[in-house]
Order: structure tokens, then sequence, then C-alpha cells
């Protein structure tokens, strides 16, 4: 007999404390940053004595908030679009291509993933001070590439490798040039694959901040090296509400990614 | 003689050391039905996906009407195509699916539309354009892809085990429907498929493979009534390979010793045999008789006696050890003493006998 959830009596309510502990866990530092965003207190204090936002305001009044924002979307669009072009590419040659070394490279291209990222992010900041990438939205770019890539091509060759490549066979024998083919009909298939690499590739860059310190200048810093830096000098609630920002812009995708998966599963 | 539509010359293919076709070689009539039949690993498969273009042949030429395809890419052939899998594209209506070989042809809307109606009335599916292929049972996304591969009047259809996922009442079915298809439109159809039955039900030729080679190649009645080598006789109909020894032969007609001393003659063989040779005679199940007031034949003891509704099934022990079965119709009047357990004689016409090469 199974030991379902019904069937345990008593200790199925210590699983449900258990749950709620472990949420509340993850949850809490999330939810105090948020409501410290809003509270009065220049001090941080806890519980608010009032509600405000202030904070709110002078984030949005100060340029140099708005510009690391807009560096952070510029960057992470960037990002976006080049891993998922260079992700279906790779997917395509390590499921599909018959070549000796392919498990080899599939393990390499998802080292960055295993590597120490402030490793990398030395090594990166040391390479780039030669060719004068530091500081310029290429170097971000290129740093949250290599980031971002090990989630594309897992995602999209775990999409590829589900899709039957007989389809694929069946519109090219219905007179598809095999380059339409692939556009037409194993393309619009990979639609989930293509659309979590992006998310996730979005999320990795526009949340990224140990490469980001390093490529950052005076005058160039994403969002999260801002937080970083402002945090240094003075403990601001606007920090608090900038931190808010953030996890709301990835609640959003987060929340779209689940809509488009209901929407397609239909 | 005429040029054969489809002329398949000496195609081999191997993957490194293995090779998966031998040496095939066929021609194909227009409008022909001809089935590719055979085990898994026969070669069956490689070929038709050679004539297809997705596996190009290591050698060999295949023209069509006159023409070399091989020197054509897959997708300039205008061939169609039906696949084992289900391969309908997932993210296009079932409409859109029929249409899909005309877009790419940049056919206008209007005759799109037409062609669309027309072929989904040909497979019975109309009305149900607007569907998608995850709403459809596997029969219907069947029959979708083989309007699919109409849509453009291929001169020829290749079809790959399109129904070894269904189960055998659809099966059965959609057999009649595709021998209609068949009918109504005169294309010419290669068809593989490693099921017996369903060769007999649907083709006017078979193609038996074995080990990347042809066996044989004829009508249904041609590879059961004379099948030309012990593996078309085994693979066609059940069948006994009763173990013999080669007395003499006359031009197709042998004399040959069984085991346990009997001796026939004017038995047919299929294979030039030498005097003294081991060879195997094979015998249909429902050209044997078993009869108790007989004196001739070889004696045997029935071990198994199963009832089939029109005939009884019988298993019997030859003296050397061998069980044969034996299929008697029951309005053909059998002897009330033939019961399990009892001795009796096997009896066959000696034209019901067919002599090969090697004991098997």
């Amino acid at each position: 007999m199974l030991l379902t959830f019904e069937r345990m009596g008593a200790l199925r309510w210590i699983l449900v404390l258990w749950g709620v502990l472990v949420a509340a866990f993850l949850l809490l530092p999330v939810l105090f940053i948020v409501a410290l965003s809003f509270g009065s207190s220049r001090w941080l204090q806890f519980p608010p004595p009032a509600w405000t936002l202030r904070w709110y305001q002078e984030l949005l009044a100060d340029p140099r908030w708005l510009d690391s924002i807009l560096t952070s979307f510029k960057v992470a669009a960037l990002v976006t679009v080049a891993s998922v072009l260079l992700g279906l590419l790779a997917a395509f040659g390590l499921v599909r291509g018959r070549f000796p070394g392919r498990e080899v490279l599939r393990a390499f291209f998802l080292t960055p993933m295993i590597l120490p990222v402030v490793v990398l992010a030395v090594a990166l900041y040391a390479l780039f001070l030669r060719v004068g990438l530091n500081g310029t939205l290429a170097g971000f770019v290129i740093g949250h590439l290599i980031l971002a890539l090990p989630f594309s091509i897992i995602s999209i060759t775990g999409a590829l490798e589900g899709f039957d490549k007989a389809i694929e066979d069946a519109a090219v024998v219905c007179g598809a040039h095999p380059f339409e083919a692939k556009l037409r009909v194993t393309l619009p298939a990979l639609k989930l694959g293509l659309f979590g690499a992006a998310v996730f590739s979005f999320l990795v860059s526009w949340d990224e901040v140990i490469v980001a310190i390093f490529m950052a200048s005076p005058t160039l810093q994403t969002f999260p090296v801002r937080i970083w830096g402002v945090l240094r000098q003075d403990l601001s609630p606007v920090i608090a509400a900038a931190s808010s920002l953030l996890v709301l812009l990835t609640l959003v995708l987060m929340a779209a990614a689940a809509l488009v998966r209901r929407g397609s599963r239909r | 003689m005429t040029r054969p539509f489809l002329d398949i010359k000496g195609i081999r293919k191997t993957f490194g050391p293995v090779v998966a076709v031998e040496d095939v070689t066929l021609e194909v009539a227009k409008g022909e039905f001809l089935t590719f039949l055979g085990p898994s690993g026969s070669g069956k498969s490689t070929t038709l996906y050679a004539i297809a273009g997705f596996q190009p042949p290591t050698s060999g030429e295949v023209l069509l009407d006159g023409r070399s395809l091989l020197a054509v890419p897959s997708h300039k052939r205008n061939i169609g195509m039906v696949f084992q899998r289900y391969t309908l594209f997932p993210h296009l209506s079932v409409a859109e699916n029929v249409a899909f070989p005309l877009r790419v042809r940049r056919r206008k809307d209007a005759e799109i539309d037409a062609k669309v109606a027309r072929m989904l009335a040909l497979v019975r599916l109309d009305g149900m354009g607007g569907r998608m292929p995850g709403q459809l049972s596997g029969g219907q996304q069947q029959r979708v892809a083989l309007a699919r591969a109409l849509a453009y009047d291929p001169p020829v259809l290749l079809m790959d085990e399109p129904l070894s996922a269904l189960d055998k009442k659809l099966r059965e079915k959609i057999q009649l429907e595709i021998r209609r298809i068949h009918k109504e439109t005169g294309v010419t159809i290669l068809y593989v498929t490693h099921d017996q039955e369903e060769a007999l039900r649907l083709s006017d030729r078979i193609a038996v493979f074995n080990r990347g080679r042809i066996e044989q190649t004829g009508t249904g009645r041609d590879l059961y009534e004379n099948p030309a080598t012990g593996f078309v006789a085994g693979f066609i109909g059940s069948s006994n390979f009763l173990p013999a020894e080669m007395e003499r032969g006359e031009g197709d007609a042998a004399a040959v010793r069984l085991p346990d001393g009997t001796r026939l003659t004017g038995v047919r063989m299929h294979q030039r045999l030498g005097a003294g040779e081991s060879c195997a005679l094979m015998v249909r199940p429902e050209r044997l008789r078993l009869e108790t007031a007989s004196t001739g034949g070889v004696p045997v003891r029935i071990d198994d006696v199963t009832y089939l509704g029109d005939s009884l099934h019988f298993l019997v022990q030859a003296p050397w050890r061998q069980q044969i079965g034996v299929r008697m119709p029951i309005a053909s009047g059998i002897d009330a003493g033939l019961t399990s357990g009892t001795e009796a004689r096997l009896v066959w016409p000696a034209s019901a006998g067919h002599l090969f090469a090697g004991a098997s």
C-alpha cells in the first residue's frame, strides 16, 4: 500500500508544519526587505513605525538609479538574444551532431555553472584589461553571456531531444528546404524550450552582481552593482526599495513563464 | 519491354562496417502497390529511406520515369511519405498540416483551400480541419498524414510501417481505407511492413527482404504457393520444415528420404541439390492430413489438439522427435479417433512438399 498524504494521520500535520517552515525560511528575508521599503524609518527600523512611498520617490528621482536600471535592462536584453541564438546553434550541434568528443563538449559548455563565479570574474577582468573591455557594455554582455549560456543550452537541448526528428523529415519530404523546415516546423515546436532559455538568460544577467562589480566603472554600472555600492556607503531604505523592484521584475518574468507554459499545454 | 516507372538498381547501403542493404534491385510499374516485407533489420526501411533521400545509398541508382532520383535533394523529389511515428506538425491545425506542402510550393490560397477540402474528404476526415493534432486519435493522425502526403499529387507514395502503432482492429480498418485510396488516386505505393497478413491484404506484389537482399518478388499467391527459398516459405504463412536427405533429382522433381526411412518421390525442388545432400522439406500445415486407417505416410503420435471453430489444429510428434503442425478443416470430415495421445499416420500429396537446401 502506498503511503499517501491522506493516509498519514497525525503525521501529515507535522509535514504541513515542516512545509510552512521551509517556505517561511525561504520567503521571510524577501518579505522583510519589501516591508522595510515601505517603512517610514530612515534607520530600517522593524516593524516600521509608519508606511510611506518616499523611498520609491527618491529612487525614481535619482538619475543614477535610473541609469543603472536602464544599463541592466540593455545588458540583460542583449544577453538574452545572444544566449538564445548561440544556445540554439549549440543544441543542434550537440543533439544532432555525430562527432567524436560530443559528450566532452557538452560537459564543457556547462562548466560556467560549476566554476566559482569570482574566479571567472577575476579572469575576465584580467583579460579585458588587455583588450580594453572593462567598463563597457560589451564587457558586461560577454561576461553575463558566459554565465547565461549553460542555462540556454540545457533548456534548448532538452526541448530538441524531446522533438522527433521524423517530424522535420516529414516537412522536408513535403517539399520544404531543410532550412525552411527548421524555421517553420522545428522552431515552433521548440518554443517552450526557447522561452525558458530566454527567461533564464535574462534573469541570470539581471541579478548578477559579481562579474558586474568587476566590469563596472563609475559611469557604467548595473542595478545590482549600484545597490551594492550604495549599501557600502550608507544604509538607506532606498536600497530596500531598489531590491523590491528587482524582486518584482523577477516575479513578473516567472509569472509570464508560467502563463506561457500553461497556455501551450492546453 | 517498356521502361519501368520506378527502377531501383543495385542499391547498397553500409553504415561503417555494418551492411544494411546488400544489393536491392527492383522494378515497379506505374500505379502498382508494392510491399517490402521482411523481419526488422532486413533492409526494407533503409531502402525506402534511400528513395526518400534521407539516407543516400552507398552505391546504386534509383530512376523515376527514367530520371535519376538520387541527384535530386530530398525536398525537390516530390515524393509523398507517411512515417511509422506520428509526424503531424504539432503547432498547426489539421487543415494547415495538409496545406503545408502546398504553402511551401507557393500555391494560391483558393487552390490550397479547395485541395485541402478534397484531401480531407478522401481520408474521410471532413470537418476536422480545425482540430489540432493533439486532439486526434492515432488512426486519425495517420490519415491526416496520408492526406498531407497526397496533397501535392506525388507520383510515388512511400509508407514506412504507418499502422504499426495502432491496434489490430483499427489497423484492419485503415488497411481497407488505404486500398480504397490507392484505387481512387492511382498513386504508385511502396509500403514497408513486417506483418505478412498486412502485406497480403494490401499489395499487388510483395518483395520479401532478408539480410539486405530481396529473396523473392511476386504476388501473395506466388509467394505462398511457390516460395523460392526456405526463408520465404517460413516467413509467409505457417510451415513445417522436415529434415530430409536427397536421393536423386530429375528436372525439378526429386526423391528424398525422411529420417525414419520413409521415401518420397515427385517432390518439388526449388534449388539445385545433389544426391546425398541434407535438405529441408517444407509442407504447409493445411496440406497435411492425419489418418487412422491408412498404412502409408509417416507414423506419428498426437500430442495436442486445439479446436479453432472452422478447423482443428494438431501438434504431432514424428519418429525423429520433431513436432509438426497439422490443420484440418472440420468440414472435410475428421476421424473421431484422432485424440490426444493416439497414434496416426501423417500423409500429404507429393506436390504439397517443397524442397529447399539445408536442414532448418
